[in-house]
């Protein structure tokens, strides 16, 4: 898999109009990538699998969720507010105050780990959307740490849902991707579909002609739009349930770009399918800029 | 950083998915044809087939019937013989990237017979409309967009792969080792001066006359190196003549 660097590079070599998006996120996606490689993943045993009820639809995670990773997170938060401030100027002074209040003990790291999962926080001078943005991407790399070793514990096991086998989450973007090829065995090389939590960037196989919302496999309701010079990339909409989903084919590329930065240079994809009447399954971070 | 092919020939299935990709992408017309009795058609490289699968039937003194799959194209040498027996400087240019050998319009200026036998692989043809030599040239405008070339993306059987010359040559060297263990005279043709890397489970002759490119005989140098110094003086003098 290539890097997020040469991604946006590449990309914006062939559209540059996507450099303002690439500026503001392609920093916030290479902090993502960075973190969630040195991030500890899940401490102790792994909860246990009941096998039943999770080929039945129930999610890993208990209801308490992710662990709160007491060594780091406050460090990352304050890293993330750094790169926040180049990539979004608008913010500089909430997250001045956010980073004061933080160095200050007026909001605790928990505080901060909470508040990305939805928990009421509150910071003098920081609107409340902005703190939520703020925890949510400075959660995000543990969350997607912790959630490559939960994910590994039932792998072997069916799972039948749409939504995330880890955490529940909806999935914000598919990828077709080769199945590793078996030397043995001559075996096509088309792509399986899998599903990426938009939560906590777990990947799940899903079928590749329904619609993961509603289950509509009915081929007249799945519109696929698509850019005819670029058919790696696509939006699978269902007009049914007028949700749509990002699609990327890897089968198609000679390097596989990784999936945040692939959804990234999709905006103009995405911008078509929302003046298309469509809603996204589940949102990225930039999803509020386009369309 | 270079690209470079391996195309295992044995899980080649001769669907010709290659071939017929190769000239949907590019747009080319159909070649009428002759049923000749074999399934390989045309029955050679033209100026519209950049892609050939041929076709190799053989009997053992045992009465063992094989039959050997050759997905053809040009090699795109490490080293280009026919770039050397240009007489133009850029008429043939090198795609510093990819390391793709790319023919341009220019090539309209040159001597045939010079290009095309200065390839050990017989593989440039000339298109008598236009006058343009012409080969396979890496689909360097899907590659350049990171998208697999028209002939590997069609391969429904996994027999070909594209990627880092490096990623390449260690994926080539992990099969041979696998397929040695059933054929023990598999070997890579040519892999250290090519970017497109054949695997095959036999002798190079039951595949191809121009499977690879033997050494012409002079001690110390190989067929391609042989016939490109060949070609030095005529490329000098042809330059002299037309000034």
């Amino acid at each position: 898999m290539e890097t997020i660097e040469v991604t946006l590079a590449r990309e914006l070599g062939m559209n540059p109009a996507l450099g303002p998006l690439a500026a503001a996120f392609g920093p916030v996606l290479i902090f993502r990538d960075m973190r969630r490689q040195s991030a500890p993943g899940w401490q102790g045993p792994l909860p246990p699998v009941d096998a039943e009820s999770f080929s039945g639809g129930r999610p890993l995670l208990p209801e308490a969720g992710f662990q709160y990773p007491a060594e780091g997170f406050q460090e990352a938060a304050l890293a993330l507010i750094r790169v926040l401030r180049n990539s979004f100027p608008g913010l500089a002074g909430e997250l001045a105050a956010l980073e004061a209040a933080m160095a200050g003990g007026r909001i605790a790291p928990d505080t901060l780990w909470a508040a990305a999962f939805g928990r009421d926080a509150a910071v003098e001078g920081v609107e409340p959307r902005t703190l939520a943005f703020v925890a949510a991407e400075a959660a995000r790399p543990f969350v997607a740490r912790q959630a490559e070793d939960l994910l590994a514990a039932a792998r072997e096991l069916p799972w039948p849902g749409s939504v995330c086998p880890v955490c529940g989450g909806a999935p914000h973007m598919s990828v077709l991707r080769k199945i590793g090829a078996g030397e043995d065995f001559i075996t096509a090389h088309g792509g399986k579909r899998f599903l990426r939590c938009s939560c906590c960037a777990a990947e799940w196989t899903h079928k590749r002609v329904s619609c993961p919302t509603c289950g509509c496999e009915e081929p007249d309701e799945l519109v696929v739009l698509r850019d005819p010079e670029r058919p790696f990339e696509r939006v699978d909409a269902c007009k049914r349930c007028k949700r749509y989903l990002l699609c990327l084919d890897s089968a198609e590329l000679v390097s596989v770009p990784p999936a945040d930065a692939a959804a990234l240079v999709m905006a103009p994809l995405e911008a078509k399918a929302v003046a298309r009447g469509f809603r996204p399954l589940a949102t990225h971070v930039w999803s509020g800029l386009v369309g | 950083m270079p690209k470079a092919f391996f195309i295992d020939t044995t899980k080649c299935t001769a669907c010709r998915g290659c071939q017929v990709g190769c000239k949907e992408w590019k747009d080319f017309p159909a070649v009428p044809t002759k049923q000749r009795g074999t399934h390989q058609n045309p029955p050679d490289l033209t100026h519209f087939n950049f892609k050939l699968v041929r076709f190799a039937e053989h009997m053992d003194t045992q009465g063992k019937v094989t039959w050997n799959f050759f997905p053809d194209q040009c090699r795109h040498c490490l080293e280009a013989p026919c770039k050397s027996g240009a007489s133009l400087p850029d008429s043939i240019v090198i795609d510093k990237d990819t390391g793709a050998v790319i023919y341009t319009e220019k090539t309209a200026k040159e001597n045939f017979e010079t290009i095309r036998s200065s390839c050990p692989y017989d593989i440039p043809r000339l298109n008598p409309k236009t006058k343009r030599i012409v080969k396979c040239d890496m689909c360097i405008d899907r590659v350049k967009k990171n998208m697999l070339p028209m002939c590997v993306k069609s391969c429904a059987m996994g027999a070909m792969h594209f990627g880092d010359r490096a990623d390449i040559l260690a994926r080539a060297a992990k099969r041979l080792v696998a397929v040695q263990k059933e054929f023990p005279k598999a070997q890579l043709c040519d892999m250290e001066s090519v970017s497109v890397i054949y695997l095959i489970a036999d002798a190079p002759a039951k595949y191809h006359k121009f499977a690879v490119a033997d050494a012409a005989g002079a001690p110390g140098m190989t067929r391609q190196d042989f016939l490109a110094g060949m070609f030095e003086p005529l490329r000098r003098a042809a330059k002299q003549i037309q000034g």
